[in-house]
């Protein structure tokens, strides 16, 4: 009980890679403490971004009919597109927090907070945040909960994807024909990688720089590059 | 003595009455500096029962410990009282109570009434006081104003700007012996003459050709209403300015003062043409009007950063910069001055303020203090006709105290309009003007209408009756058995928002589901239109295609909008078993959803009054807007989420495990019909084949 409970001190005690004293770090700096241990400030920071994100989505929600609209006249799986921005919040929850399910409830919450005030999609809302949340938390089990660079936020961002391309097959498209129905999730795929991870990430750096995520992993990786 | 985490280390030990603190949930009860930072429920009474579900107390025992914690506080309201409807001095006195709840040993205090009116601050001070001796509390208060709280304390220490002890005991024996150097640093010692505001260096601002007290700004009948948008969708308006008039003359310095809530910092936004009025005029003097358009509300974003400055209550978040020397540029690059001279004068500014080491420091890792510092100097050094600063003195020590009363009067005496809200003394006694504002007659509640059906069901039935209907979409084969179902639905909502009863009818509940379903049915056009190029060009599936999605979101536009945000925590705890911390954390951030809407609009301001606000004619401009305002908006909603964390781990949420909870989560008939009722279409969609 000799100090706080920071990503500082307990990533020494946690990384495997090297006993030596403050080596060159190399790779991202994992959750403090034990991996499954949530603090108070993890949940509810993933709670916050989640509802931030809500509050986002739910705008989104307004403003993207008019380029969807403009995306579907020219080639109906390009609204993939404009779905990949609601892939977002899992990326960042995820890649802040750190922990086994931040990514999949950080989507849902942002997911539950836009449904409620009500959007044009009604409770399927809160099952595609389940699934996109879902799916860039696979990407983060994958990595073992170890990587958390841009490569990881790629990854979520288009891992978040798949699973929801298949329930919309079911619920909106299920009667195209299946090289459309493939040409939709690789279009939301690749968008995901992009728009939700690419920008996930940047914004992710973004906080920290900002000085916002001080209790976390991204902050102290944020402190370290500015102290070199 | 708060196991805080946050970046920062500690070394040596704190003991609490021989042990380590936490040892006993809420052994050390901790009051924020900023009122409502530490809110975590809807209502009075539940939040503070907050503590007492993190031990794991039995339902029963609650209401006793909570009656007395809040008589304790002389908090009398009804306990369903909403949380946010409280003022800045009860919402401290509240986090009294919920740390009084759980019978803590020590109270620690962070500066709890530094940005409360001097009414509410004795208030708390009063409470603080009497809780403090009839419990045999010790308490710890955290101030740099010492005056009003020196006749309770017993035991004063000093601490250096290095965070070392320089002086400790009794409170006449330390200001005997070090009040003077006490003062010299900077405290405020009571019975030292309020500081003089030190001027600023000759020729930073230049004399204006402006005469003394012409009119620079003239506001009439100003009314402002604002609304906040609840979770449900319903907004709640409330009167924030009522007809007040106002001028403000070239060359004086206007102090306008009142009560917390009195709408001192929105008739100063609106002064500044940074709110839209639901009444009024606002005009700036003629000669600083835009191709004749004298209202700040219509100019243009760099215009108006030439003329008008404001300088926000919350610092931090409107910051725009990397480096504190870019973020006192901005305005004057926005505005196109020549770089070299407002260098020059940037410079002397942040010389002036203390600032002159941080130039390239990044203005977001500073101090709370100098972040308004800075504030000040990026807000007035392109030498605006017209200043509105809100609050500009809070947590000023005496000598930066008196360097930012130095640059308000050396621009006063170079012909600027100032216009200042405070409820710092020091401050009004040397303003030329005072106007004080009181808190505007609202308009009566509604009257209670009667409620839809639908409204009597608990918020997992609503939601479970609203997922019923994707099966029902998805099992649907033909287009003649999806128009059959949709009927039956339609019959359904018709039932469900059916009011029974007497009073008033409620109003809006069909335009309500319209409102909502009309975006589903641009849905529904767009997914058939789709279906049909892409799936063959059939005009039969296509037709089954829409309907689907209509099947699947009318249940929603009738069902959703009923749930209840406060209560779906307590079901999801208690109904579904989901773990208790993660359901609390999710509650507790739904709590604070309508603020994220205010802190967006609020930097948004910050942006367009410093001339860097999006244009239409510029869409990279829209785009800069929108990624700064989210990362704004996120930036200040996880420093909540830190606060927030450190308020409730300090009452037993770190080691809640076995939480109980305060309100029960029942499931009435209702909610069985609402979930029957939802099986019929579905049933309908299965059997009608």
């Amino acid at each position: 009980m000799s100090t706080t409970n920071t990503p500082a001190t307990s990533a020494g005690s946690t990384s495997s890679t090297s006993p030596t004293s403050t080596p060159p770090r190399r790779g991202s700096i994992r959750a403090s403490g034990q991996l499954w241990g949530w603090r108070t400030v993890d949940l509810l920071t993933v709670s916050f971004l989640g509802a931030a994100f809500g509050v986002a989505y739910w705008a989104w929600g307004l403003a993207y009919t008019a380029p969807a609209a403009g995306l579907e006249a020219l080639f109906p799986p390009l609204q993939g597109i404009t779905g990949a921005p609601w892939l977002m919040a899992g990326v960042v929850g995820g890649l802040v927090i750190r922990r086994p399910g931040s990514a999949l409830l950080c989507e849902v919450v942002a997911a539950l907070v836009s449904m409620l005030p009500g959007t044009k999609w009604g409770f399927t809302t809160l099952v595609s945040g389940i699934l996109q949340g879902l799916g860039a938390e696979i990407a983060f089990l994958l990595l073992g909960y170890a990587a958390f660079g841009l490569g990881a936020a790629l990854l979520a961002g288009a891992l978040s994807a798949p699973l929801e391309a298949l329930y919309e097959w079911q619920t909106w498209w299920t009667d195209w024909d299946l090289g459309y129905k493939l040409a939709y999730a690789g279009i939301l795929t690749v968008a995901g990688a992009i728009i939700a991870g690419g920008l996930g990430w940047l914004l992710t750096r973004g906080l920290a720089r900002a000085g916002a995520l001080g209790a976390f992993p991204a902050g102290q990786e944020a402190r370290e590059s500015h102290a070199v | 003595m708060l196991e805080v985490a946050d970046s920062g280390e500690r070394g040596g030990t704190v003991l609490l009455d021989g042990a380590v603190p936490g040892t006993r949930a809420g052994d050390v009860g901790l009051v924020l500096q900023e009122p409502g930072a530490g809110i975590v429920s809807a209502t009075v009474g539940r939040d503070v029962a907050f503590g007492l579900e993190n031990i794991g107390m039995p339902r029963a025992d609650m209401p006793a410990r909570v009656a007395a914690a809040l008589a304790a506080v002389d908090l009398t309201m009804p306990q369903d009282t909403p949380t946010f409807a409280l003022s800045g001095g009860e919402q401290q006195r509240l986090a009294l109570a919920g740390a009084l709840a759980l019978e803590p040993a020590v109270l620690l205090l962070d500066e709890p009434t530094a940005m409360l009116d001097p009414v509410n601050a004795e208030s708390v001070r009063r409470t603080v006081d009497e809780v403090t001796r009839s419990r045999g509390l010790t308490t710890v208060v955290v101030e740099h104003r010492l005056g009003p709280w020196l006749d309770l304390v017993d035991w004063l220490v000093v601490l250096d700007p290095t965070g070392r002890v320089v002086a400790d005991g009794e409170p006449a024996s330390v200001l005997a012996l070090h009040g003077e150097s006490l003062a010299a640093q900077g405290i405020w010692v009571p019975g030292f003459p309020d500081p003089q505001p030190r001027g600023i260096p000759a020729g930073v601002f230049e004399p204006s050709s402006t005469g003394a007290n012409v009119l620079t700004l003239d506001a009439a009948d100003v009314t402002i209403r604002r609304s906040v948008r609840a979770l449900d969708g319903s907004t709640r308006t409330t009167v924030a300015v009522q007809d007040q008039w106002f001028q403000a003359r070239a060359g004086q310095v206007h102090a306008l003062v009142g009560p917390s809530g009195a709408g001192k910092s929105t008739l100063l936004l609106a002064l500044a043409g940074l709110l839209r009025r639901q009444g009024g005029e606002v005009r700036l003097r003629p000669d600083l009007a835009v191709d004749g358009q004298r209202d700040p509300r219509e100019l243009g974003t760099i215009d108006l950063a030439r003329r008008v400055a404001w300088v926000p209550q919350w610092a931090s978040s409107t910051i725009v910069s990397h480096t504190v020397l870019d973020e006192v540029m901005t305005t004057s690059r926005a505005v196109g001055l020549v770089e070299s001279e407002a260098r020059v004068r940037a410079r002397a500014l942040l010389a002036h303020l203390g600032l002159a080491h941080l130039e390239q420091a990044d203005p977001r890792h500073l101090s709370g203090g100098e972040q308004r510092r800075l504030a000040v100097a990026s807000a007035v050094v392109h030498q605006p006709a017209l200043v509105c600063a809100d609050e500009a003195t809070v947590g000023q020590d005496r000598l930066t105290w008196a360097a930012v009363m130095g640059i308000v009067e050396g621009l006063r005496d170079t012909g600027a309009a100032i216009v200042l809200t405070t409820h710092d003394d020091a401050v009004t006694t040397r303003a030329d003007a005072v106007t004080v504002i009181e808190r505007p007659v609202q308009p009566p509640p509604a009257p209670v209408r009667r409620r839809p059906l639908v409204a009597r069901a608990g918020p997992l039935s609503l939601l479970a009756g609203a997922s019923l209907a994707i099966p029902a979409g998805v099992v649907s084969p033909r287009w003649s058995t999806s128009l059959l179902v949709l009927s039956v639905q339609a019959v359904l909502a018709v039932i469900a928002l059916w009011a029974p009863g007497r009073g008033p009818a409620p109003t809006g509940r069909l335009r309500g589901v319209l409102l909502r379903l009309g975006p589903g049915v641009l849905g529904a056009l767009s997914v058939a239109w789709s279906t049909w190029l892409l799936g063959g060009h059939e005009g039969g599936t296509a037709f089954t295609a829409g309907l689907r999605v209509l099947i699947i979101v009318l249940p929603s536009a009738v069902l959703i909008q009923h749930v209840d945000a406060d209560a779906l925590g307590d079901h999801l705890g208690q109904r579904l078993r989901l773990p208790a911390r993660p359901v609390v954390a999710v509650a507790a951030a739904l709590q604070r959803v309508h603020t994220f809407g205010e802190i967006w609009s609020e930097i948004a301001r910050a942006r367009r009054v410093r001339g860097i606000g999006a244009t239409a004619r510029s869409p990279r401009s829209v785009l800069a807007e929108l990624w700064a305002l989210t990362l704004g908006m996120l930036v200040r909603s996880l420093q909540s989420a830190a606060a927030l964390a450190v308020a409730m781990d300090s009452r037993g949420f770190a080691t809640a495990y076995r939480r109980t909870w305060a309100a029960p989560a029942p499931w009435r008939r209702a909610d069985w019909l609402v979930v029957a009722a939802s099986l019929v279409p579905l049933a309908v969609a299965v059997l009608v084949r």
